[in-house]
């Protein structure tokens, strides 16, 4: 089917959207044809602020539009405490459970050999020197609990070990309003090696 | 049609909004690529079961002409618990079923392969594994795969070669060189000791590469400068062995050979 030009690149570039194929692409592309322009001219330079606006914070290296970021110059979190997380997204949701609590340390990845991503990969080196920079006191280590995700948590606790900071690791175990029947023997292992008196 | 089988992960890449393509090698069908529909979300169907290392009952469901196949139950025989201590523990975790994922075609049903894998990464979850350790491994599933380096005869003329006398190791032609042959062919000279050393190890008299007796005309190889001169020719030998042979480069041994020194 012909287009008109502009269309069919509209579409050409839409299609290389994650999940969307010609057919949403070409709906979507109508839909712009016929929205009012102030809309449109708000998506596209939506489109290029995050582009032009959006770097990583220089001292947790989260996604930010000012640098620092804004929860690194946030007096009021615990400054002597870092939480370190794979990335911005799992830092969103530590923050949505205990809002402004924690300062974090995002890590852009994992220890993964199997994929060639050795320590130098990831943002490893920079939360060491941070620590020394900053006196921490204690790191939380909030990576996924899967083998990346414990292999990277042991190399950080091995290579902080010398310094004088606590270095703690996310429990994992029995889900809250988790039934046991169900849980597999692996998480029930864990949870019972970290159980906790009440 | 309905498989049942053991298997360990070699690999797993998120797909999705919550799938994950796996690749397992498989006891009795070898090496495949499945899905795991909903594994990312799921946590009761597949359960920290589908992490590599892992060693698992599967029940997969294969459709014919398809190349994935689907994962429908997985549970754990072994967990990888352990690995993850230490980097060098995992780096040689990964080394070894990249291997076996890498040196494999699919459906090509190796259980020697299959055993020696289960094996290395349940010594790998109890302890570091020194070179010598890695070497003998690494030498079982190149024999196993058929790949394995000679060591015995010269390559060239197929005469056996003393003990003594196995110093040159041609890359090109995948193993040793008579004295006669080797001066106009090309090789590497190595100590006396380095071959008949890795010879040793790759037929599990592990220790025995250090005992050389110099009844045979070979020098002890009972200090350390002696035991990081062998470590350092012995991987020599078989990076250039497998890069110019098997044309592959491991990721993981990249990470594994900085932690080697």
């Amino acid at each position: 089917m012909y287009y008109p030009e502009p269309i069919e690149r509209l579409i050409e570039n839409m299609t290389r959207l994650p999940g969307i194929g010609r057919k949403t692409a070409t709906r979507l592309a109508f839909f712009l044809l016929n929205a009012k322009e102030s809309y449109v001219s708000e998506l596209s330079h939506s489109l290029l602020d995050i582009k032009d606006k959006i770097k990583l914070c220089s001292v947790c290296f989260n996604i930010t539009d000012v640098d620092p970021c804004r929860i690194c110059t946030d007096e009021k979190r615990d400054q002597s405490t870092v939480c370190v997380v794979e990335e911005s997204s799992h830092m969103m949701v530590l923050e949505s459970a205990s809002p402004g609590v924690y300062r974090y340390h995002i890590l852009h990845g994992v220890i993964n050999p199997i994929e060639g991503i050795g320590p130098d990969e990831v943002r490893i080196k920079e939360l060491k020197e941070r620590i020394e920079r900053e006196g921490i006191r204690e790191v939380i280590i909030a990576t996924n609990p899967n083998i990346e995700g414990n292999t990277t948590a042991h190399y950080i606790g091995e290579l902080l070990k010398h310094l004088d900071v606590k270095i703690s690791r996310i429990a994992s175990g029995v889900p809250v309003g988790g039934d046991i029947v169900y849980i597999d023997p692996l998480t029930i292992k864990s949870s019972i090696e970290n159980r906790k008196d009440i | 049609m309905l498989h049942k089988d053991e298997a360990i992960v070699l690999f797993k890449r998120a797909y999705g909004e919550s799938d994950k393509i796996i690749r397992l090698f498989t006891l009795t069908s070898g090496k495949i690529a499945a899905i795991a529909k909903g594994a990312s979300k799921s946590q009761k169907r597949f359960a920290n079961t589908l992490e590599p290392f892992n060693h698992i009952r599967v029940e997969y469901f294969e459709k014919f002409g398809k190349g994935l196949v689907r994962i429908d139950n997985a549970d754990i025989v072994e967990t990888n618990s352990g690995i993850e201590r230490s980097l060098r523990r995992a780096s040689t975790a990964a080394f070894f079923t990249e291997f076996a994922d890498r040196l494999t075609k699919d459906r090509e049903r190796n259980i020697d392969l299959f055993h020696t894998l289960k094996e290395v990464l349940l010594f790998t979850k109890q302890r570091e594994l020194s070179y010598m350790d890695i070497l003998r491994y690494e030498l079982k599933m190149l024999e196993t795969l058929g790949y394995m380096p000679n060591f015995t005869a010269c390559v060239y003329c197929g005469k056996n070669v003393k003990e003594e006398m196995k110093v040159c190791f041609s890359r090109e032609r995948g193993g040793i060189l008579c004295s006669a042959c080797s001066s106009p062919l090309p090789h590497r000279v190595y100590s006396a000791g380095t071959i008949p050393g890795i010879a040793r190890i790759g037929n599990n008299h592990h220790r025995s590469a250090f005992e050389v007796h110099d009844k045979e005309g070979l020098p002890y190889m009972q200090d350390t400068g002696d035991v990081k001169r062998f470590e350092r020719e012995a991987r020599e030998i078989m990076e250039g062995f497998i890069s110019f042979h098997l044309d592959v480069e491991f990721k993981s041994y990249r990470i594994l050979k900085s932690l080697m020194g």
